[in-house]
């Protein structure tokens, strides 16, 4: 490493015990923001259990979400409650002003003795604000409302904890550091420092990516919206046998798996449709024509399931296109509504799904096509191959690679056919052959609010699919020795 | 391509004729719908009630893409499409070409675990409950921040662009490093300039995505109907048997003939496939070089 002396040189203050306590504590403040179960400012059992401490910053709506009656009677004051507001975004301010603090910890040691007014100024701010949040409880407990029971938020000993932890190590340092030479500027490593400047970024895929990882635990509890996780209400595996156990749930599950498997096996079965469609495309000589075909039929790609859905009904529907072509030009009196018939609906999705994406599809081969080296069907020609020939002999061969990729891609999307497409067409005809994984876990969570259920549904099919990822990034390894992801 | 090689035969041209008439049957199939949804929405009303309109529209009028405004809910819709698909791409294409740019910096301390730590998220989700429990905790449902906040970060446009970055000579960089410029100013001077094209791509993509987007309006905004995206307006319009005319206050104000459930979905489909149309043939380019992008990522 280049940079080795430097980082001698620096060692010493950066592996300092104090300063590790020090971010540590900062840290933990910044990502308690997040967690619900820490927000100080639940001052009353009546704010809603989900609210975090950034959600109070956020949201005043959310905070209050259930208070509308008591605020309406009058028994609770609005004040506050905007006072809790208040004070959290003072508090997430002083929580910032320690995290700058943070991040200059790891420049030299002149930007470290520098910015030790960060966290010195933060935890003081951050003390403001858990004093509002303070004031709030008083208020609320002035209150005495029974219907409004005043609540100690234990997030409020840890964010204190957490401010006072912050100031002592400040002060330490402020001690220890006294007549320490300083560097002439403030400087900052380039690794650290491009490094901080990522660091928002991962904080916003930790936070929408992995944190919802943390909700698979409700499929170990027997939840009810609005209730609470504890030990009462554990119960283990429980929701997943009963998956199986329950006849109803059963035959649900098992009726949605085939659908499931079934929508994407048609897929996987016609996956060779779109190379065929780029191979016989590119036998056109006219590129104008080409160009043409390609545009119209990539359109349809870049139009949501919705205005799919908007156009089979004005085509398919008791007055659209089909019904009125029949009756207007060929005479013939037809009024039925194609989209109620339920019959043969796995290759109706999938003729929707191929009219919307084939052409799509094909860009990825035709532009391979394009690539291939000329020689390759001089060559043929030499042997007396016709144009078929060369179609099977040279195309072909030339995009399998291409292809195998695609195949195994959809081979580990086996399960998540996506919901928007079954959602849009599915009615009560029809929805006992169209309900694929995606939609079941959606009506049975969101519409019918079983979340423990659901979200062990989720959760198996989140797990069987990364499996079959890398099973297929092993299998294309061992074929092709390339990897796909 | 290889058609030069061949000798010709009358097999050769009764295919060609086959080929071409299959290709042009296809191609009509893919936009008669939309042609046909919008000569019923120019159409005489009361020919379009009475399923007159077949393959030529009659008594040409645009009232009803101007009675539209009447249309309470929906013009709402629009403003929140809009302003979420032009707010979440420009935040989203920032976000990337930063990110895409530092990832390709190899002195950032542990680059290569947080760079797979961020990739890693394309290939798991926790699905949708948890997905959906974890932003009722952050407080973006029924709040606008839940379209755009998530959006930021696309760890897919990530490696695109960084990708993309990588394939400018790294001279131009270290010559601007030598003259003294910071991390930033070379970002801001000579990276995001240099990745116009790549930029212009995963900003179309990205635009197209929000702009159908459903999801996310269906399960997060289910309590605010003024949340609700176009995508999600239409959805219930097509599905509600309720008379939208009736619900219109000015419904009046359409001359020719009376307006009637059909002929308003019809033209709020058009409204929102419109956009789509009139910009593609302009960004087809950006569309293809994406997808290929895609197949040689690294």
């Amino acid at each position: 490493m280049p940079t080795a002396t430097l980082a001698q040189a620096n060692a010493k203050t950066r592996a300092n015990p104090v300063y590790i306590v020090h971010r540590i504590a900062i840290l933990l403040a910044c990502a308690a923001i997040f967690y619900p179960g820490f927000n100080p400012g639940r001052i009353t059992t009546a704010i809603n259990r989900n609210v975090s401490l950034f959600t109070a910053c956020i949201s005043y709506n959310s905070l209050v979400s259930e208070l509308q009656r008591p605020l309406a009677r009058g028994w609770v004051q609005s004040s506050t409650f905007v006072l809790v507001m208040i004070a959290s975004i003072i508090l997430v301010l002083g929580i910032v002003l320690a995290a700058i603090g943070g991040c200059m910890s790891v420049g030299n040691t002149r930007m470290q003795r520098k910015g030790l007014i960060f966290p010195l100024a933060g935890s003081i701010v951050m003390a403001g604000g858990l004093g509002g949040i303070f004031m709030a409880h008083a208020q609320i407990v002035t209150a005495a409302n029974d219907r409004v029971p005043a609540n100690f938020a234990s997030g409020f000993w840890l964010y204190a904890v957490l401010a006072a932890v912050i100031l002592l190590t400040t002060l330490l340092q402020l001690a220890s550091g006294k007549g320490v030479e300083l560097e002439e500027k403030m400087e900052m490593k380039e690794k650290y420092k491009i490094f901080l400047m990522f660091l928002p970024i991962l904080a916003l895929a930790f936070v929408f990516s992995y944190l919802p990882l943390w909700g698979w635990r409700y499929a170990f509890f027997d939840y009810k919206a609005g209730g609470e996780l504890t030990a009462e209400n554990f119960v283990g595996f429980r929701w997943f046998t009963y998956l199986f156990q329950s006849d109803a749930t059963r035959a649900d599950i098992l009726r949605v798996i085939k659908n499931t498997l079934c929508l994407s096996g048609i897929g996987i079965i016609t996956s060779w449709l779109p190379m065929a469609f780029a191979i016989f495309l590119t036998q056109v000589r006219s590129k104008r024509f080409r160009r043409l075909v390609q545009t119209f039929t990539t359109v349809p790609n870049f139009l949501g399931w919705v205005i799919i859905y908007a156009v089979a009904l004005a085509i398919f529907s008791t007055d659209g296109f089909v019904n009125t072509f029949l009756n207007n030009i060929l005479h013939i009196t037809a009024d039925a509504n194609y989209l109620m018939d339920s019959s043969h609906m796995w290759l109706k999705m999938w003729l929707w799904g191929t009219w919307k994406g084939l052409g799509w599809s094909a860009i990825i081969y035709i532009s391979s096509i394009t690539g291939i080296d000329p020689t390759l069907y001089e060559a043929a020609t030499v042997d007396g191959a016709g144009r078929f020939q060369q179609m099977w002999h040279v195309t072909v061969p030339q995009l399998s690679s291409t292809f195998f990729v695609m195949l195994l891609m959809s081979i580990a999307n086996v399960l998540s056919n996506g919901m928007e497409q079954y959602l849009v067409f599915s009615n009560a005809m029809n929805r006992q052959s169209i309900e694929v994984l995606d939609l079941y876990v959606y009506n049975l969570g969101i519409v019918n609010g079983q979340i423990p259920l659901s979200t062990m549904v989720g959760m198996c099919k989140s797990i069987i699919s990364v499996a079959l990822l890398f099973i297929a990034n092993t299998a294309s390894k061992k074929m092709r020795g390339e990897s796909i992801i | 391509m290889g058609n030069n090689f061949y000798r010709k035969t009358a097999g050769d041209t009764i295919f060609n004729v086959v080929n071409i008439v299959v290709f042009t049957l296809f191609t009509i199939l893919c936009i008669f719908p939309f042609y046909y949804l919008f000569i019923n929405t120019i159409s005489d009303n009361a020919l379009v009630g009475a399923n007159a309109i077949t393959l030529l529209p009659k008594g040409i009028h645009f009232g009803n893409y101007v009675a539209l405004k009447d249309v309470q809910d929906f013009g709402n819709a629009v403003m929140v499409t809009v302003s979420r698909t032009i707010l979440a791409t420009a935040l989203m294409v920032l976000c990337s070409a930063f990110a895409g740019y530092l990832t390709t910096k190899r002195e950032m301390w542990n680059r290569s675990f947080w760079y797979r730590a961020l990739v890693i998220t394309m290939y798991f989700n926790a699905g949708t409950i948890p997905w959906y429990l974890n932003m009722l905790g952050l407080g973006l449902t029924d709040n606008y921040l839940g379209y755009i906040i998530p959006a930021i970060v696309a760890p897919y446009n990530i490696i695109l662009v960084k990708t993309y970055i990588e394939s400018i000579p790294a001279s131009l960089e270290e010559s601007a490093t030598i003259d003294g410029a910071t991390t930033m100013q070379v970002f801001i001077k000579i990276i995001l300039p240099l990745s116009k094209p790549i930029l212009a791509t995963i900003a179309v993509f990205g635009a197209v995505g929000n702009w159908n987007s459903l999801q996310d309006s269906l399960i997060l905004m289910s309590n605010s109907p003024g949340l609700y995206t176009m995508q999600h307006r239409l959805w219930v319009y097509l599905n509600s048997s309720s008379n939208l005319a009736a619900a219109m206050s000015g419904g009046g104000a359409v001359t020719t003939g009376m307006l009637n459930n059909k002929v308003i979905k019809y033209t709020i489909s058009m409204v929102t496939v419109i956009p789509i149309m009139l910009v593609y043939p302009f960004m087809q380019r950006y569309f293809e070089e994406g997808m290929m992008l895609g197949a040689v990522k690294g």
